[in-house]
C-alpha cells in the first residue's frame, strides 16, 4: 500500500510521462511506481485521452474564440417570424383548398364556407370567410381575427387584372359599413394584405370587397362553421 | 464524429419562438465558434448559425430531451449544414466538373480541434502557459522554469493539473474517449 504522500510526488510527474517528456531516472522511478500501484496506473489511463487530443488543436487559436454579431440573434428571430407567418398563410390556403376541391356542388349554389381556426395571435378564434360564385378565374378570400381595437383583415384575392384598387369594408347589423382600408392586387405577388377596422368581429356579419368593376359580399352569419347563401351585389 | 452527449440541457421542444431565443442565448456562442473554425469566414459562419436554427425550430417536435441535450442537437444541425455549405461551395465554377463529394472526416477533424481549443481557453492561463511552452513549443521544463521563475517540479505539476482540467472540460463539453 503506497501512502498519499508518496503518490502524489509521483502523480503530478504523470502528466510530463502521458506528453512523453520524462527522462532518465524519474521515468524509470515512476515506471516503477505504476507497476506496483493500480490508483495511478488508473490515472494515468484517464489522462492518456487526453493527451492523445492535444495535437488536434492549434496552439495560434487559443485565444478569445470568435463572437457572433449582436444583431445575428434578431436575424435570426426575424427570418423565423418570416417562416411562421408564411407557414399560417399556407396552412389557411390549405384549409380553404381542401373545402374547395369538395365543395363544387355547393359553389354552384353560391355557397360560402365558415371555418374557425384557432391559434391566431388575437383574441379569439380566427375566421376564414371564403367568397364563392365568384367568376371564372377570381378567388377571394379573407380571414377575420378578433381584436380589442375591432377586427383585423387578412385578405386574398387573385385573378383580377394586376393593379385593380381593392377596398374593403365590414358591414355591422343594421347594414352599416365600417371602411377596413385598400389595397392593391399585384399579380405574383402571393402575400395577403391585412387590413383592420373598428368594427368588433362579433358584430361582422359580412365582408364587402370592391374591385372597382365589381362588388363582392361574403356573410359572416354566426361564430359557429356555417353553410350560407353567398350575396353578389353589382357595381354601387 | 466525437459525440457530443453531455452540456447543457433543456426540456421541451424548440417550437416556440422563445424557446429558440433561449437556445441562442445558451449555444450561440459554441456553434459561432465551430462554425468559423470548420468554415474559415464569419461571414459563412453566421449563414450556418441561422440556418442552424431554423432547421431547429422547423424540426422543433422533433427534439427529444430524453434522447441527447439540445446542445448535441444543435451540433449535429450544424454539421449537417457546414457539409451542405460545403458541398454548395464545392459546386462553384472554379471546382472541376464531375462534383467534389465533400470529405467527412476534414469537419471531424475540425470538430476535434475546436474541442480542444475551446477546452484550453476555458482552462486556467497558469496551466494552459506550461502546456503551449512545453508541449506546443517542446521547450526543455527547466528553461521554461527559469522564465517563469518557479522550481522545475512545479512545470510538471501543473501540466499534470493542466492534463487534469482539460479532461474535466472536455467531458463537461460532451466529450467521450
Amino acid at each position: 500500500m503506497k501512502t498519499r504522500n508518496e503518490c502524489r510526488e509521483w502523480r503530478e510527474l504523470l502528466g510530463a510521462y502521458a506528453l512523453g517528456h520524462l527522462e532518465g531516472d524519474e521515468r524509470a522511478g515512476l515506471e516503477a511506481h505504476l507497476d506496483g500501484c493500480a490508483g495511478c496506473r488508473e490515472e494515468l489511463a484517464a489522462l492518456a485521452p487526453v493527451a492523445r487530443m492535444l495535437p488536434h488543436a492549434d496552439p495560434a487559436r487559443f485565444g478569445p474564440a470568435p463572437q457572433p454579431p449582436p444583431e445575428l440573434g434578431q436575424r435570426i428571430s426575424a427570418t423565423i417570424a418570416a417562416e411562421k407567418r408564411g407557414m399560417e398563410t399556407r396552412r389557411r390556403r390549405r384549409l380553404l383548398g381542401g373545402f374547395a376541391g369538395g365543395g363544387v356542388a355547393a359553389a354552384a349554389v353560391a355557397a360560402v364556407l365558415l371555418l374557425f381556426v384557432f391559434g391566431g395571435d388575437g383574441q379569439g378564434p380566427r375566421q376564414v370567410v371564403r367568397f364563392a360564385n365568384l367568376p371564372e378565374g377570381i378567388s377571394i378570400d379573407a380571414a377575420l381575427e378578433p381584436h380589442a381595437y375591432g377586427t383585423e383583415i387578412h385578405m386574398y384575392v387573385h385573378g383580377v387584372p394586376s393593379g385593380t384598387l381593392c377596398t374593403v369594408w365590414l358591414r355591422g347589423p343594421k347594414g352599416v359599413s365600417y371602411p377596413a382600408g385598400t389595397f392593391r392586387y399585384r399579380w405574383g405577388n402571393d402575400s395577403d394584405a391585412v387590413l383592420s377596422s373598428a368594427l368588433d368581429l362579433s358584430r361582422t356579419r359580412a365582408v364587402v370587397v370592391d374591385t372597382g368593376r365589381r362588388t363582392f359580399v361574403a356573410p359572416v352569419s354566426s361564430p359557429v362553421a356555417a353553410l350560407d347563401i353567398a350575396h353578389e351585389e353589382e357595381p354601387t | 464524429m466525437i459525440p457530443l452527449t453531455m452540456g447543457t440541457s433543456t426540456r421541451g421542444a424548440l417550437s416556440r419562438e422563445r424557446d429558440v431565443r433561449e437556445a441562442y442565448a445558451a449555444h450561440s456562442g459554441e456553434l459561432y465558434g465551430f462554425a468559423v473554425r470548420s468554415l474559415g469566414d464569419s461571414g459563412l459562419a453566421e449563414e450556418a448559425v441561422q440556418e442552424t436554427f431554423v432547421r431547429a425550430w422547423r424540426a422543433g417536435d422533433r427534439f427529444d430531451p430524453k434522447i441527447g441535450s439540445l446542445r448535441t442537437w444543435l451540433f449535429a444541425i450544424l454539421r449537417n449544414v457546414v457539409i451542405d455549405l460545403g458541398r454548395a461551395r464545392a459546386v462553384r465554377p472554379t471546382v472541376a466538373e464531375g462534383g467534389i463529394e465533400p470529405a467527412v472526416e476534414p469537419l471531424d477533424e475540425a470538430l476535434r480541434a475546436w474541442q480542444m481549443e475551446e477546452a484550453m481557453r476555458r482552462i486556467g492561463e497558469d496551466h494552459r502557459r506550461v502546456l503551449v511552452e512545453t508541449y506546443y513549443r517542446g521547450r526543455p521544463y527547466a528553461e521554461v522554469a527559469a522564465e517563469l521563475g518557479v522550481p522545475e517540479g512545479t512545470v510538471k505539476s501543473r501540466v499534470y493539473y493542466g492534463l487534469r482540467a482539460l479532461r474535466v472540460v472536455l467531458e463537461e463539453m460532451g466529450y467521450e474517449d
